[in-house]
């Protein structure tokens, strides 16, 4: 996601600088990118010259010293706890006091993850939303100690790169991952539950609900994986609160390795993978 | 042409919706708030209330007694599954259960359910009604509030839980939801339009049905419903709506 997110920033006009552990990494992220703007170029929504501007403005790093003269970081690392931490008390040390530094977190709480630094007023959660060049919404987290002037500053910078953002309190799950998982998780139950189909439900929330995907369909296209760990996070963190209990179904089906469009099978099958 | 009278029952706005549409498709319709006056000769009856509550319980009866054996009851299973409305019968046999939310205008399909001892005759004719108002019937299992009612209810109430708790306003929750998961109208905008009293009567039908803490309304909902703020309907919700009322 720390690719979509660069890309985003650098097409907005930012000097954009990308880091990660190693290049094969940054050769994959910035592969992605360019075929995204490539795709862009092609169907006449950029020109070559914006395109040329667009990767200019990108540079990429292994040194995480180089982000010593950002006014923004974002950090989208693997979501593990410690290795955010990590990542923030050295930022923390490293970046001069105006410096934002925000979380793209789903997982974690922003306020657990600035307890690592001696600033935590300065950090903030930028959740975007995949794939970042194409969703609008960036949920602006404010951490316990998230200060008033970082939280304006996260959000008028959300709106300088071209994205609508909602701040929200630090809470599991925040605002959409939260609210979202009863579309998912009732639907699993319903099916669980041997009420319909799930074609039949797909159906119903389409054409009975007016929503533009069924249940099924879009955990196929984010991958049951990916829907299944949100689910577990929010799960977990919320004490096991009964609302957010996960699925047998959906259990079985990443441990099968069915995880949707990108295996080729999920709760519909796609074709040979 | 008996055949082609349908009597809708209740003060919804789903009931009226439901009433203007028979009309429109050439029924002989009448509407009514509750089972009194309800012709004998209506060959179908369609019985809108959502709390499976003890209004709707008396509804049932009366309408049980009144009617002609051949009339088909249906009857929004919003709030309890159509086998216990059934119950209250001494005709179960003619009891089909639907559920849906205002506004059906652009809904293609609509959910029927049958109960454990609705006669297959009745859920043809059900069918057949529907699909002359222009929707497309689709059968499920019995059980409170179907699934488009049922999921979205849940996916309200945590909104509500969200904005109690004060995770963000309510505009905020519902522009975060329609950019981030596409969702074609906020949630709590949603409820506005439907009426917070039928959202809690389907969450009050599942938590009543599986005793789970899982279908627990929301505090709030429940405190929006007992002070009149069922929303738009009512001119306030999650949203006022006096001052667009006053521009009308």
């Amino acid at each position: 996601m720390g690719s979509g997110i660069a890309q985003v920033c650098a097409q907005a006009g930012c000097e954009t600088l990308l880091y990660d552990v190693s290049q094969e990494f940054i050769d994959n992220g910035l592969s992605r990118i360019r075929s995204f703007l490539q795709r862009s170029r092609a169907r006449g929504k950029m020109t070559a010259e914006e395109e040329k501007q667009i990767l200019e403005r990108l540079v990429s790093t292994l040194r995480l010293e180089d982000f010593r003269e950002c006014t923004l970081v974002i950090e989208a690392a693997p979501e593990q706890l410690d290795l955010k931490r990590d990542v923030f008390k050295k930022l923390d040390a490293l970046c001069g006091p105006e410096a934002l530094l925000a979380t793209n977190t789903s997982s974690f709480s922003v306020t657990a993850i600035a307890g690592a630094t001696r600033q935590p007023e300065r950090v903030v959660g930028m959740h975007f939303f995949n794939p970042p060049p194409l969703m609008a919404l960036v949920e602006i987290i404010r951490g316990d100690r998230t200060s008033p002037a970082t939280m304006e500053k996260a959000i008028s910078l959300a709106r300088r790169i071209g994205k609508t953002p909602v701040p929200a309190k630090d809470t599991p799950g925040f605002i959409v991952n939260r609210i979202a998982r009863s579309f998912y998780n009732e639907a699993l139950r319903i099916f669980g539950d041997g009420q319909a189909e799930v074609p039949t439900i797909d159906r119903i929330m389409k054409e009975a609900g007016g929503f533009p995907m069924g249940p099924f369909e879009l955990m196929d296209l984010i991958g049951i994986d990916v829907n299944f760990a949100a689910t577990q996070s929010i799960y977990q963190s919320s004490f096991y609160d009964s609302r957010f209990r996960p699925s047998p179904i959906q259990q079985r089906m990443v441990l099968a390795g069915n995880l949707g469009r990108k295996t080729g099978r999920g709760f519909y099958t796609y074709g040979e993978k | 042409m008996a055949k082609n009278s349908v009597a809708i029952i209740g003060t919804s706005r789903l009931a009226e919706e439901l009433f203007q549409l028979s009309r429109d498709k050439g029924f002989a319709a009448t509407l009514h708030p509750d089972a009194d006056g309800i012709a004998a000769s209506a060959s179908l009856v369609v019985e809108t209330r959502a709390a499976a509550d003890k209004k709707k319980k008396e509804i049932l009866k009366r309408l049980d007694a009144d009617l002609p054996h051949s009339s088909v009851l249906l009857t929004s299973c919003a709030g309890s599954p159509t086998t216990r409305i059934a119950s209250w019968t001494a005709r179960p046999e003619r009891v089909v259960g639907f559920a849906s939310f205002y506004p059906l205008q652009e809904k293609r399909v609509i959910e029927l359910s049958a109960g454990l001892r609705t006669q297959e005759a009745s859920l043809k004719e059900a069918e057949n009604l529907f699909r002359t108002l222009g929707k497309e019937p689709v059968r499920v299992k019995d059980g409170s509030g179907l699934i488009f009612p049922r999921i979205l209810s849940l996916i309200i109430n945590e909104a509500a839980r969200s904005l109690d708790e004060g995770v963000a306003q309510a505009e905020e929750i519902d522009v975060a939801m329609r950019l981030g998961t596409n969702y074609p109208v906020g949630p709590l905008r949603w409820a506005d339009q439907i009426g917070l009293d039928e959202v809690l009567a389907v969450l009050e039908g599942l938590q009543q049905e599986t005793g789970e803490e899982r279908y627990r309304p929301a505090p709030l909902l429940k405190k929006m419903v007992l002070a009149g703020w069922l929303g738009e309907s009512a001119g306030r919700g999650f949203y006022s709506y006096t001052e667009s009322k006053v521009t009308k």
